[in-house]
C-alpha cells in the first residue's frame, strides 16, 4: 500500500477513536481525505463501522412506483361492500385536500374492492387473491398498513420518501448507506438500482436519477443502474476490436506511466486513480458473472416464475438482487412501474400483481433458504396509497382510484424484523390511520437503524443545515417492527 | 460539508499526538471570536439557544452578546474574564447527565478542545464580534513581506503572511508546460497548443506569461468556459426538471452567459440584468433574456397538482436559488422557522418571497417548451423573411379580394343558379344540408393515459358557446369561431402538446337522415353527435383524409356535431369532409344570396365574395392566386416556429400578496408582509424602488457585505479548487469561516472598486505567484494540510466533467468551435432517457444528434435532460441541473475508467487523434508518438516515456496485423468515418495508444 495511504488510514482510525463520542465527527472527517483511503471502510467508526451492532448487512428494496391501491391488495375493508356507490362520508374525508384531478368530482363515491381476501399465517393477516404468494410467506414479513405522507402527487412523494425531501437536490437512501457504511466488496458498486419492465398500462409514471442520486454526496455514493439491454453497466464493454489482453496490456502501461505521474507530483490521487482502473478491469469481469443466470439450477430460476430468465423482467431482476446480496452489494433497489390506476383498476391491476407477487415471494424464500435473510433486510411498497372512493367511471367491475397519502402499506422481512407481524390500523374507510401511524421517515429510520445506523447522527453539513435523510423534524425507529 | 475547524482540529490531534507545532502555535495565538468560538457556540448550542425564539430554551440566546452576557437573576451564562462565574463553563464541564450542556440526547457534545476553546475566550475577555461575513467590507493592507522576492502582487502577501505563521514554505513556479497548460485550462476549460506551448516556452520576455493570460481572456471559449460554473449555480438545463420532464426552451440564456463573460459584462450588471432586466428602463432584448435566470428552477404540471402549491414552491426555489448564489445565504431553513444559527427570521423569508411571487404567468409549466412568459428571439434574417412574407401574403391577398371581372360576373350566375336551385328545392325537398361555421376550445393538457377517456372542457355538457373552460393549468380557454375552415384539408392550427382540443359545428337537416362523412385526427378522436359518442379512436397519427368514414345519423333541425381531437405530442390537426356527393352549403350564405344585391350590405357582400372565390371559383388565374397564398402562409408559419424563444420574467401589473406560511405550508397564511431585505443586512439604499431592480442594486450596493465577498471566493474556487470560504453556498455561522480573511476582502474590494471587472479578477489571481506555484506534494505537506487550504502549493485535480470530453474532441482535431445555439444530443448509451422517463413525454426516447457539427460540440451544449442527465457529466460530478449547485464534488471511481476507456466518444477520439497525426505526415514512429503526446500533454516526453509509448505502439501492432478484424472493428467507432487511404493495423494500434494517452492521470488532471 501506498505508504500516504497507509498513514491515512492509520490517522483516521486514530481520530475515530479519538472523536469516536461526535458522531458526524467520523463521516465530516471523511471528506478532508482523499476518498479512496476510505475505500471499503464504514465513515461512522466503532467496532462494526456502524453506530451500533447492525442486524442486517445488506438490504433490497423492491418499490413500487406509481402507489398500489392498498384496498385491493392488503388493507381489507369488508365494510365496504354495503357501500357501494354511496357517498364518502365527510367525516372522514375531514375536508382534506385532494389532487385536482379528482377535486372537481362532484361525489366521492366508495368503491369496494371486487377481490376477495383471506386471512393468512400465525397473524391472521389479511391478503387478497390478486397476490397468493404474498399470502404464502406472511409469517415472514412484518406487514405495516399504516404508513402516510404528506406529498399528494408521484414526482414530489416519490422524491420525498427515497431522498427525505419532496424538491430534487438531496441525497437518496442507497446514497446514504453507501456514504456511511461503505463497502462490502472490491469488485461491485455498493448500490444497485434495476428498472424492471412492467404489465400495467404503458404509459406509466417517470422515476427520475435523483431517487438513487447521491445528491450533496460525492457522486461514487449514487446507485449504478444495471440495465437489462446493452452494457449492464454503463460503458462495461471493451470497444470492439479489443480483448481482455489488449485491455490488460493498455492498463499495465498506464499504470507505468501512472507510476511515474505519481512520482512526480506526489498526489494520493494518482495512486486512487490507479486503483479505480484496476477495479473497472476487475468489474468488467465480475458483472458478467453476475448478470449471467446460466449456472442457476432450474428448481430456483422456477421458483422465480416464468419470467425470470426473461431480461429486463420484475423477476429477472429479483433473481439478480439475491445474487448481488449473495457477492456483497450493499443496497439493491428495484423500481417496478405501472401502478397508478386512476382508472380500470381490475384491468391493470391483476397483471402488474403478477408481475410482482410470485417473483417477490420467491426472493424472500431464496434468502431463507440461503441463511442470507437473516441479515439481509427486504422492504416492499410505493411512494403512496389510492383512495377509497372512485375516479372516474364506478361499476362492480370496474373503477378506479386517485391519490391517497393518509395511509398505505409497506411490509418488510429479514434482517432485524419481526417476522409474522401485522401492524397499524386504518378505519373502515381505508382513509385516515386510526393506530399505530408510520411516517415514511420513521420508514427511513428503521431501514437505517437495522442496518446499524443512528438516523440522527447520520447527517452531512448541506445549506447550513445538518441535513439528515428522516428530515428535522422527530422521527425514529418503529420499535415494534424490532426484532 | 465540513468544518474548517474540524482540519484545524484534526491537525491539532496530529500534532498534539506527536508533539509538533501546533498547539503551541493554538497556545500562543490570539482566539478569534469568529474563527474559533462562534462555530462551536453555533453548531452545539444555537439549536436551543439561538436566533429561532420558539425553539429557544430558558430565554438564553447565544447568538447575540448582550442576551448572551446578561444577568438572569444573579447568574450570567457569560461573565468575561471569569470562568468561575460563568455558568456556561460550568455546565459544558458538568458530569452530571443532566446538567451537562448540550444535553446528551441532542448527540452533539463538545469535544475537550472545544471546552478548552471556551475556556480560553472566557478568561480572556469574551470578546464578541459580529458575524464576519456580515461586517462591512473594508479594504485591508497587504502584509508587509520582508522577503519579497516570491510574492508577486498583493494576494501573494496574503498569501505567504499565512504561511510563515504557519511555518511553512510556498513552491516556486510550476515549469512553463505545466503552467500554461493550468492556465490554458483555467481560462477556456481547453488544453493549448503543442504551438501555444512551443511560443510560450521560447518567449523571453518578462511579460511571457501576462501575454499568455491576455490572449485567453480574448478568446471566445473563455466565456463557453465561465459560463458553465454560473449554469451549474443557476440550475440551467433543457428539460423542465419535473414529472413529464418536457423539452423546454431555455438555450438563449445560456448563450447570454456566455455572451455575458466574453464581453466582460462587469459583475455588477451581470447580477441586476438576470434579477431584474425587465424592470430596466428601456430594456433591450438582451437584458430580457438575461431575465432568464430566475426561469431556471424545476417546474411541473403533473395531473392533479395544486397551483398554489406549486406556485409556492416555484417562489422559494427563486428566493432560494437567489440568496445562495448571490448572498450565499442559506434562506432554506427559514422558510418554516426563524433560522437557528443566523439572524434570518421567517418573516425576513418571507419579505424577501415578495419580491419574487408576481411573475405574469401560470405557475404550471403546461408540459409547453414555452412555458410563458417567453420572449420570442428571430434572428435579423428571420425578422427579415416574415416581413417579406407578410409583404408578399398582404399583396396578394390584395389581389385575391380585388378586382377579378371575369369571376365577379361568374359569381353572379352561380347566385342566380342557386337562388333557383334553392326555389326549385322548397318545391319538391325540403332543403339542402347546411354546415355552420366551425368553432374550437383548447388545449386542454392532460397526462397522455387520461386525454382520451377523462372528460374535458365541454365534454358530457350541453354545447354552450359562451361557456369558458378552465385548463388544468387553471388558464381560461374559450370557444373560438373558425369561419376560415373549410372543408376537406386538414386544419391543423390546434394547439397543445399532449392536450386535447374540440371542434365542433352545427348542422342542418332538412330531413332526418344518414350522412357520410370522412374524417382524419392527429392524434387520437372522439366524435359526439347531439351529445352521443359515436365514434373512439387512440391512435397515434398525423392527419390525414379517409383516416375515419361515419355515417351521421342527423335528425331533421339543428344537429350538434362535436369532434375531440387528442394530440400525444407534436402537432396536431383534424379532417372532416362530406362523402358521396352530400353537398352543402353555410347558412349564412345561402341567406345572403337570398337577399336581393341591393339589399345586402357591405359586409354581406365581402362575406359572399370571400366564399365564392375561396371556395367556388374554378377561374384558373384566381385558384392559382388562392394556392400561392396558401403556400406564402405555410412558409411564414414554417419560419415562424423556428424563431427561438427563451423563458423570460415578466411582472404583473399588481403585485400579489405575501403571506408567512406558517411550517412553509403553502396553504397556511399567516401575516401579511410586504417587500423587504433581511432585517440583519442593511436596507434597500434610498432611492432605489423597492422591486426587484431595487433589491439588484441593493445587492451590488458598496453597502451590502456579502455580494463582491460571494462572488470572488467562487472565482477562487474555481481555479485553486477550493474557496478561501470552502462552503461557498454558505456564507452563515453554519458555512467555514475564511481561511484568508484579509485576502478575501482585499480581493471583494478591489473587484468592488474595479467596477465588478471579472476579467481583471481572474487576471489577478492567475498572474499570482500563489497561482504559478508547482502543484507537486510532499509528504509532509500532505500531512499538514491534504486539501491545500494554505495555498503552500498550485492546485492539482481532476479536469471537470466537461474539460475532459472537451479537451478529447479538442487534441483529436473533432472539436468543432461554434458559439452558442440551441442544445445538442451526442451519442450516449441506448435506453438511459427510456429506463425512467415518462410514456407521455417528449424526451422520453433519446435520438442522437448526427453530424460533426452536433455531435463534436463542446459539452457546455449537450442537452440536459434534468431526470436522467448525460453519462459524460454525471460520471464525473456534474449536477443534474435541477437545484443550484455552487461547487462540484470531485471522486475517482471506477465507472469513470470505464467511461474515459470505452464510451465510443472517446473511443472516437482517440481514433480522430490517431488520424489527425498520421495525416501529419510526420516521418518516423518516434516523431509520431512524440506529437500525440504534445496534442495531449502539452509538454514535452522524456526518452522514457517515448519509448514506452513506441513500445505500446509496436505491441498493438503486431496485434492488429495478426487480427485485421479486430482493426476495422476498433476504427470503425464512432460519427466521423475513417479515411480510405490509411493502414488499418497502424490505425488500430495508434488510436489505443491514443487512448492510454487519454486515460493518463497527467492528462485527466489539471497539474
Amino acid at each position: 500500500m501506498n505508504p500516504v495511504n497507509q498513514y491515512y488510514q492509520t490517522m483516521t482510525r486514530r481520530h475515530f477513536f479519538r472523536q469516536g463520542a461526535m458522531g458526524l465527527g467520523g463521516a465530516a472527517l471523511a471528506s478532508l481525505l482523499p476518498k479512496s483511503v476510505l475505500h471499503g471502510e464504514g465513515l461512522l467508526g466503532g467496532a462494526h463501522g456502524t453506530h451500533f451492532a447492525p442486524k442486517a448487512k445488506r438490504a433490497i428494496y423492491l418499490f413500487m412506483a406509481g402507489a398500489p391501491s392498498q384496498i385491493d391488495m392488503l388493507d381489507y375493508k369488508p365494510g365496504l361492500d354495503r357501500l357501494f356507490d354511496t357517498d364518502l362520508p365527510d367525516s372522514v374525508r375531514q375536508g382534506q385536500r385532494l389532487t385536482t384531478m379528482t377535486s372537481g368530482q362532484t361525489r366521492f363515491p366508495i368503491a369496494p374492492s371486487k377481490y376477495q381476501f383471506e386471512q393468512h399465517g400465525q397473524a391472521g393477516a389479511w391478503v387478497s387473491e390478486l397476490l397468493p404468494y404474498t399470502a404464502k410467506m406472511v409469517d415472514d414479513l412484518s406487514i405495516i398498513r399504516s404508513v402516510h405522507t404528506e406529498a399528494i402527487n408521484h414526482d414530489p412523494a416519490i422524491t420525498y420518501i427515497c431522498t427525505g425531501h419532496q424538491l430534487p437536490g438531496r441525497a437518496s437512501l442507497g446514497s446514504w448507506l453507501s456514504y456511511g457504511l461503505g463497502s462490502l466488496n472490491e469488485n461491485l458498486p455498493d448500490f444497485v438500482v434495476m428498472t424492471p419492465t412492467w404489465s400495467g398500462r404503458k404509459t406509466a409514471q417517470a422515476l427520475y436519477n435523483r431517487l438513487w442520486g447521491s445528491g450533496f454526496l460525492p457522486s461514487k455514493h449514487q446507485g449504478v443502474a444495471l440495465r437489462s439491454s446493452g452494457d449492464p453497466v454503463l460503458f462495461l464493454s471493451n470497444p470492439e476490436g479489443v480483448d481482455a489482453a489488449s485491455r490488460r496490456r493498455l492498463l499495465d502501461r498506464l499504470a507505468r506511466f501512472n507510476e511515474r505521474t505519481k512520482t512526480r507530483f506526489g498526489d494520493p490521487e494518482t495512486q486512487t486513480r490507479i486503483d479505480q482502473y484496476e477495479m473497472a478491469f476487475r468489474m468488467q469481469s465480475s458483472i458478467p458473472g453476475l448478470t449471467d443466470l446460466s449456472d442457476e439450477p432450474d428448481h430456483v430460476v422456477d421458483m422465480y416464475g416464468p419470467e425470470a430468465k426473461k431480461p429486463g423482467t420484475y423477476a429477472a431482476s429479483c433473481l439478480l438482487a439475491r445474487r448481488m446480496i449473495e457477492r456483497d452489494v450493499r443496497f439493491v433497489q428495484i423500481f417496478h412501474r405501472g401502478w397508478d390506476q386512476h382508472g380500470n383498476i381490475p384491468e391493470d391491476l391483476p397483471n402488474q400483481c403478477r408481475d410482482i407477487d410470485q417473483a417477490s415471494w420467491a426472493l424472500v424464500q431464496d434468502l431463507k433458504t440461503r441463511g442470507l435473510l437473516e441479515d439481509t433486510l427486504v422492504i416492499w411498497g410505493g411512494e403512496f396509497g389510492r383512495t377509497v372512493y372512485c375516479q372516474g367511471k364506478l361499476t362492480r367491475e370496474s373503477y378506479g382510484r386517485d391519490h391517497h397519502p393518509r395511509c398505505f402499506p409497506m411490509w418488510m422481512a429479514g434482517g432485524g424484523i419481526k417476522p409474522g407481524m401485522v401492524y397499524g390500523k386504518t378505519d373502515d374507510f381505508s382513509y385516515n390511520i386510526v393506530e399505530n401511524p408510520v411516517h415514511i421517515h420513521d420508514l427511513n429510520a428503521t431501514i437505517l437503524d437495522r442496518l446499524g445506523i443512528d438516523h440522527e447522527r447520520l447527517s452531512v453539513k448541506f445549506q447550513g443545515l445538518d441535513v439528515r435523510l428522516t428530515g428535522v423534524e422527530e422521527h425514529g425507529p418503529v420499535q415494534a417492527l424490532l426484532a | 460539508m465540513f468544518e474548517y475547524r474540524t482540519v484545524r482540529h484534526f491537525c491539532a490531534a496530529l500534532l498534539l499526538v506527536s508533539g509538533g507545532v501546533w498547539s503551541q502555535a493554538m497556545a500562543s495565538q490570539a482566539l478569534d471570536f469568529n474563527r474559533d468560538v462562534r462555530p462551536i457556540l453555533s453548531d452545539h448550542c444555537y439549536a436551543c439557544h439561538g436566533p429561532d425564539a420558539q425553539k429557544r430554551k430558558a430565554g438564553l440566546r447565544f447568538d447575540q452578546e448582550q442576551a448572551a452576557k446578561a444577568d438572569l437573576g444573579g447568574d450570567a451564562a457569560i461573565v468575561a474574564g471569569n470562568i468561575a462565574d460563568s455558568v456556561l463553563i460550568e455546565r459544558v464541564l458538568s458530569e452530571d447527565e443532566d446538567e451537562v450542556m448540550p444535553p446528551p440526547e441532542f448527540k452533539k457534545p463538545l469535544t475537550p478542545d472545544q471546552i478548552e476553546v471556551l475556556k480560553r475566550w472566557v478568561s480572556d475577555g469574551a470578546k464578541w464580534d459580529n458575524h464576519w461575513s456580515f461586517e462591512p467590507i473594508v479594504r485591508p493592507v497587504p502584509p508587509t513581506i520582508e522577503d519579497d522576492r516570491w510574492t508577486r502582487n498583493a494576494v501573494d502577501r496574503f498569501v505567504l503572511a499565512r504561511l510563515t505563521e504557519e511555518e511553512l514554505d510556498p513552491q516556486p513556479e510550476a515549469s512553463r508546460d505545466v503552467l500554461i497548460r493550468r492556465v490554458t485550462f483555467d481560462l477556456t476549460g481547453l488544453p493549448p497548443t503543442p504551438d501555444e506551448v512551443d511560443q510560450f516556452l521560447i518567449d523571453e520576455s518578462p511579460d511571457a506569461y501576462e501575454r499568455v493570460v491576455d490572449r485567453l481572456l480574448r478568446s471566445s471559449r473563455y466565456g463557453e468556459h465561465m459560463a458553465r460554473f454560473w449554469l451549474d449555480a443557476a440550475r440551467y438545463g433543457d428539460t423542465h426538471g419535473l414529472h413529464l420532464d418536457n423539452y423546454r426552451e431555455m438555450w438563449p440564456y445560456r448563450d447570454w452567459v456566455v455572451e455575458a463573460f466574453n464581453r466582460n459584462l462587469s459583475y455588477r450588471d451581470f447580477v441586476i440584468e438576470q434579477l431584474a432586466g425587465d424592470l430596466l428602463p428601456n430594456a433591450t432584448r438582451d437584458q430580457l433574456v438575461a431575465t432568464g435566470f430566475n426561469r431556471c428552477n424545476v417546474s411541473t404540471s403533473e395531473g392533479g397538482s395544486i397551483k398554489e402549491e406549486v406556485y409556492t414552491r416555484n417562489v422559494v426555489d427563486r428566493v432560494v436559488t437567489t440568496s445562495t448564489v448571490f448572498m450565499g445565504l442559506t434562506f432554506e431553513c427559514t422558510r418554516c422557522h426563524d433560522h437557528k444559527f443566523d439572524p434570518l427570521t421567517m418573516k425576513d423569508f418571507y419579505s424577501f418571497f415578495a419580491y419574487f411571487n408576481s411573475i405574469d404567468g401560470e405557475p404550471l409549466d403546461g408540459n409547453r417548451k414555452e412555458h410563458a412568459p417567453i420572449l420570442r428571439l428571430p434572428s435579423t434574417f428571420q425578422t427579415q423573411q416574415i416581413e417579406r412574407f407578410d409583404g408578399e401574403i398582404a399583396a396578394l391577398d390584395e389581389q385575391v379580394q380585388g378586382a377579378w371581372k371575369e369571376v365577379d360576373e361568374a359569381q353572379t350566375l352561380w347566385e342566380a343558379g342557386l337562388v333557383a336551385a334553392q326555389e326549385k328545392a322548397k318545391e319538391d325537398d325540403p332543403g339542402a344540408l347546411v354546415l355552420n361555421d366551425w368553432y374550437s376550445v383548447g388545449p386542454f393538457g392532460d397526462v397522455r393515459l387520461y386525454l382520451l377517456p377523462r372528460k374535458h372542457g365541454p365534454e358530457g355538457k350541453a354545447i354552450d358557446l359562451k361557456a369558458s373552460f378552465k385548463t388544468s393549468t387553471d388558464e381560461i380557454v374559450k370557444w373560438q369561431r373558425r369561419a376560415a375552415w373549410k372543408d376537406g384539408v386538414v386544419h391543423s392550427d390546434l394547439k397543445g402538446d399532449t392536450a386535447a382540443n374540440f371542434v365542433y359545428r352545427v348542422i342542418e337537416s332538412p330531413t332526418e337522415q344518414r350522412v357520410k362523412v370522412s374524417l382524419g385526427s392527429d392524434d387520437g378522436i372522439k366524435v359526439y353527435l347531439n351529445q352521443k359518442e359515436l365514434l373512439s379512436k387512440d391512435v397515434s397519427r398525423g392527419a390525414a383524409a379517409d383516416q375515419e368514414f361515419l355515417d351521421l345519423p342527423l335528425k331533421k333541425g339543428k344537429n350538434e356535431l362535436m369532434l375531440k381531437i387528442v394530440n400525444y405530442g407534436g402537432n396536431t390537426g383534424f379532417y372532416f369532409s362530406l362523402v358521396d356527393g352530400a353537398s352543402a352549403l353555410p347558412k349564412e350564405i345561402l341567406k345572403i344570396v337570398e337577399l336581393a344585391p341591393n339589399a345586402r350590405t357591405e359586409e354581406q357582400n365581402a362575406q359572399l365574395r370571400g366564399h365564392y372565390r375561396n371556395k367556388e371559383s374554378t377561374f384558373p388565374a384566381l385558384v392559382a392566386a388562392i394556392e400561392q397564398l396558401k403556400s406564402l402562409r405555410e412558409k411564414r408559419s414554417a419560419v415562424d416556429r423556428e424563431i427561438p424563444l427563451t423563458l423570460v420574467w415578466k411582472e404583473r401589473a399588481e403585485p400579489r400578496k405575501a403571506f408567512v406560511l406558517n411550517r412553509g405550508e403553502y396553504d397556511q397564511h399567516g401575516e401579511e408582509v410586504s417587500r423587504r431585505t433581511p432585517g440583519a443586512l442593511p436596507p434597500i439604499p434610498e432611492g432605489f424602488p423597492n422591486n426587484r431592480l431595487g433589491l439588484a442594486y441593493w445587492l451590488t450596493d458598496e453597502s451590502h457585505p456579502l455580494t463582491a465577498r460571494v462572488a470572488v471566493n467562487r472565482y477562487w474556487q474555481q481555479l485553486f479548487g477550493l474557496g478561501l470560504v470552502k462552503t461557498a453556498e454558505d456564507f452563515g455561522s453554519q458555512g467555514e469561516p475564511p481561511t484568508h480573511p484579509a485576502l478575501l476582502d482585499w480581493l471583494a474590494a478591489s473587484f468592488r472598486e474595479s467596477d465588478w471587472d471579472v476579467k481583471a479578477l481572474m487576471k489577478t489571481m492567475v498572474m499570482s505567484a500563489s497561482y504559478r506555484q508547482s502543484s507537486k506534494l510532499t509528504p509532509e505537506l500532505i500531512e499538514r494540510d491534504p486539501e491545500n487550504r494554505l495555498f503552500a502549493r498550485g492546485p492539482r485535480f481532476r479536469l471537470d466533467a466537461e474539460m475532459l470530453r472537451d479537451q478529447a474532441l479538442a487534441v483529436s482535431g473533432l472539436l468543432v468551435e461554434r458559439l452558442g445555439g440551441s442544445s445538442v444530443k451526442p451519442p450516449q448509451p441506448d435506453g438511459l432517457w427510456f429506463a425512467v422517463g415518462y410514456s407521455g413525454s417528449n424526451t422520453v426516447k433519446f435520438e442522437a444528434d448526427k453530424g460533426s457539427d452536433k455531435v463534436h460540440r463542446r459539452s457546455l451544449y449537450t442537452f440536459i435532460k434534468r431526470t436522467s442527465p448525460p453519462p459524460q457529466m454525471s460520471t464525473f460530478d456534474g449536477p443534474s441541473r435541477e437545484a443550484c449547485v455552487m461547487r462540484r464534488e470531485r471522486t475517482n471511481t471506477p465507472m469513470q475508467a470505464l467511461l474515459l476507456l470505452n464510451d465510443p466518444q472517446f473511443v472516437e477520439a482517440s481514433r480522430a487523434l490517431a488520424e489527425r497525426m498520421l495525416m501529419e505526415a510526420h516521418e518516423t514512429d518516434s516523431k509520431r508518438a512524440e506529437r500525440m503526446w504534445r496534442l495531449c500533454l502539452g509538454r514535452y516526453s522524456t526518452p522514457e516515456e517515448l519509448s514506452d509509448l513506441q513500445a505500446a505502439y509496436q505491441d498493438e501492432l503486431a496485434f492488429y496485423r495478426s487480427d485485421l478484424t479486430a482493426a476495422r472493428g476498433l476504427i470503425g467507432v464512432g460519427e466521423t468515418s475513417v479515411r480510405s487511404d490509411v493502414d488499418e493495423a497502424e490505425l488500430a494500434a495508434w488510436t489505443t495508444v491514443a487512448s492510454l494517452l487519454l486515460n493518463l492521470d497527467e492528462v485527466v488532471t489539471k497539474n
